[in-house]
């Protein structure tokens, strides 16, 4: 009877992962991941579960500050988190809990609509912003404390105010987004959109493609996907909470760049490490990504040569170090 | 026959397990209890954030519980009075709210709420909103807590005995008035304890309600988004004060019921 109960115990607590590895890759193997990877992650976990039939991938999925949160602080085991902001893994897992962090993807964000949403016959690059300021539009966007797409949508819009030289744009079309249209991560806005409680959301191009939804595509100069645009993204600034209420960080402008780690205590490195290699293998990994909408870097990249230095030996042949 | 009997083993194994239930509740509890300093207690209630979302939580818990004791009520008595055909079928039906995972209750309420369903639509042009207010949190908590009143109320009628409301129809009674001076007086605890019942398990819902209501925010989904933002250290202090208020509030409704228990009790029958 003892017995049982231990086991229910250690159910219950979820403690219970394999104890040790050999060199064949088996057994589980737990990815956290940003919410705007989940398809192609699905997809990859696919096709690398085939190639690696004893490997069991178990993902979890959610807003990656939460997700480096339950590393950091409830210190849920896992074995390689994939933020959709790399800053993420610097300020949260460096150093304690991982220590390099490779660059693989890069995102743009999208306004998505349906047919549908009011004015979705008339919405395009040039109106966006005057039809979210009207009365009766309901448009949403994630949490900026939670999820980086919802900081990341509001700098959309305060960099929109400078590139169509409209001062009061950011202003006048947040008056007409209640708080009850912040969500905790983007990917839930996808659900309200088709049922018809939204008529716009801010979302990444890869969830847009991915679910099929009608999209606007803006300007490479607002819409964070590409580096090359970085000083003028630097100029949007949006306040985010704090390590405690009522403190506030400033979260400022950048392309959308995603990073992966393994962690130090990864229950399961070896698996941990195949993973990765398959990731970061332009015909594997990366070309899913290209193909969903979530543009890979071929190669990888890392910011310093000290950083490849430290990365799995297997691995080190897919980065690049570039900043 | 010996009445002492301190090594019968079926006793120890009764007392075992007893204490491994009570421990396996209360460690959990007691650890989270006794995490935050009492400074953080003081911060957090002075929160007027974390003040608004319990109140909220006692509100349309409460409303959630008024709604199934007016609705619930008449139903409960139906189904424990009359015989129907189908009456297995629809008793399993008042279960399923308890058995469907709770993030499935909201996706099904928001997809029936949404402009693009012909009810939603509707309810649109009316003006009745689910996704984010409080009509929206309401309808979900008094879909997953219903049951736990219509079930305890049931049991409540049956075991008040038939006769009594026979004697008052001989007596010239309508059915209305036989129910209303009659057998709700008698039913009166066990609607008490449906109402407890009920409330509680309003309070603890968070998955149905995240995926309803996000703001405004209930207790559960504001220490859920203090997690998520800033960590442990400051849900914890949040869930303290919603455990307190709950634990408060339930004693207090089980002391009066306890009181109304025990008169009903001694006027009425001896149990």
């Amino acid at each position: 009877m003892l017995r049982g109960l231990l086991v229910v115990l250690f159910l219950a607590t979820g403690t219970f992962f394999p104890l040790s590895a050999s060199a064949e890759p088996e057994g589980k193997l737990i990815i956290f991941h940003a919410g705007s990877l989940t398809v192609p992650f699905a997809k990859m976990e696919e096709i690398f579960e085939t190639r690696y039939p004893k490997v069991d991938l178990l993902r979890e999925a959610g807003g990656s500050t939460k997700m480096a949160r339950m590393i950091s602080e409830l210190g849920k085991p896992a074995d390689i988190m994939a933020s959709a902001d790399f800053a993420v893994i610097d300020k949260t897992l460096i150093p304690q809990n991982a220590k390099w962090n490779i660059r693989f993807a890069t995102n743009q964000l999208v306004l998505c609509y349906t047919d549908t949403s009011r004015f979705a016959d008339e919405v395009n690059q040039d109106n966006w912003y005057e039809i979210l300021g009207r009365k009766g539009v309901i448009w949403g966007h994630s949490d900026p404390n939670l999820d980086p797409c919802g900081y990341r949508s509001l700098m959309v819009l305060q960099l929109a105010g400078k590139y169509y030289n409209r001062p009061g744009l950011y202003d006048q079309v947040m008056a007409n987004r209640p708080e009850k249209n912040v969500r905790p991560k983007s990917v839930e806005l996808v659900s309200l959109l088709e049922t018809g409680h939204m008529d716009y959301a801010w979302e990444y191009l890869s969830v847009a493609i991915q679910h099929g939804l009608k999209y606007v595509k803006l300007p490479n100069e607002i819409n964070l996907g590409n580096y090359n645009f970085d000083d003028f993204y630097k100029k949007a600034m949006v306040k985010v909470t704090g390590k405690k209420p009522g403190t506030w960080i400033t979260r400022t402008g950048k392309s959308c760049t995603y990073g992966i780690t393994m962690l130090e205590d990864a229950p399961n490195p070896e698996a941990a490490k195949a993973f990765l290699g398959f990731l970061m293998d332009p015909k594997g990994g990366l070309k899913i990504l290209k193909d969903m909408g979530q543009p890979p870097f071929i190669p990888c990249r890392v910011p310093t040569a000290q950083m490849k230095a430290q990365l799995p030996t297997v691995l080190q042949k897919w980065v690049e170090v570039k900043n | 026959m010996n009445p002492k009997k301190p090594l019968d083993p079926f006793f120890w194994l009764t007392v075992v397990c007893g204490s491994v239930v009570v421990a396996f509740i209360l460690l959990p509890l007691i650890q989270m209890m006794a995490q935050p300093s009492l400074q953080d207690l003081k911060e957090a209630i002075q929160d007027p954030a974390v003040r608004r979302s319990i109140w909220l939580s006692i509100y349309t818990s409460g409303l959630a519980a008024f709604i199934s004791f007016t609705i619930g009520t008449p139903f409960a008595y139906l189904l424990a009075r009359r015989d129907f055909p189908g009456k297995k079928f629809v008793e399993s039906i008042i279960d399923l709210p308890i058995m469907i995972p709770h993030p499935i209750v909201g996706i099904a309420i928001l997809g029936l709420a949404g402009k693009n369903h012909w009810l939603g639509h509707l309810m649109h042009q009316v003006g009745i909103y689910v996704m984010g207010t409080v009509t929206g949190i309401v309808t979900v908590l008094t879909f997953v807590a219903l049951p736990f009143y219509v079930n305890t109320v049931k049991a409540g009628f049956e075991a008040i005995p038939v006769r009594l409301e026979h004697v008052s129809r001989s007596l010239g009674a309508s059915p209305a008035k036989t129910f209303l001076r009659v057998t709700f007086p008698l039913a009166s605890r066990s609607m008490l304890v449906g109402i407890i019942m009920c409330c509680a398990r309003a309070i603890s819902e968070f998955g149905a309600v995240v995926i309803v209501a996000y703001h405004p925010m209930i207790a559960p989904v504001l220490i859920y988004e203090r997690f998520t933002a800033y960590g442990l250290k400051y849900s914890q202090p949040v869930a303290v004060w919603l455990i307190l208020v709950c634990l408060v509030l339930f004693l207090l409704l089980r002391i009066v019921t306890g009181q109304r228990g025990s008169k009903t009790a001694a006027g009425k029958k001896p149990s």
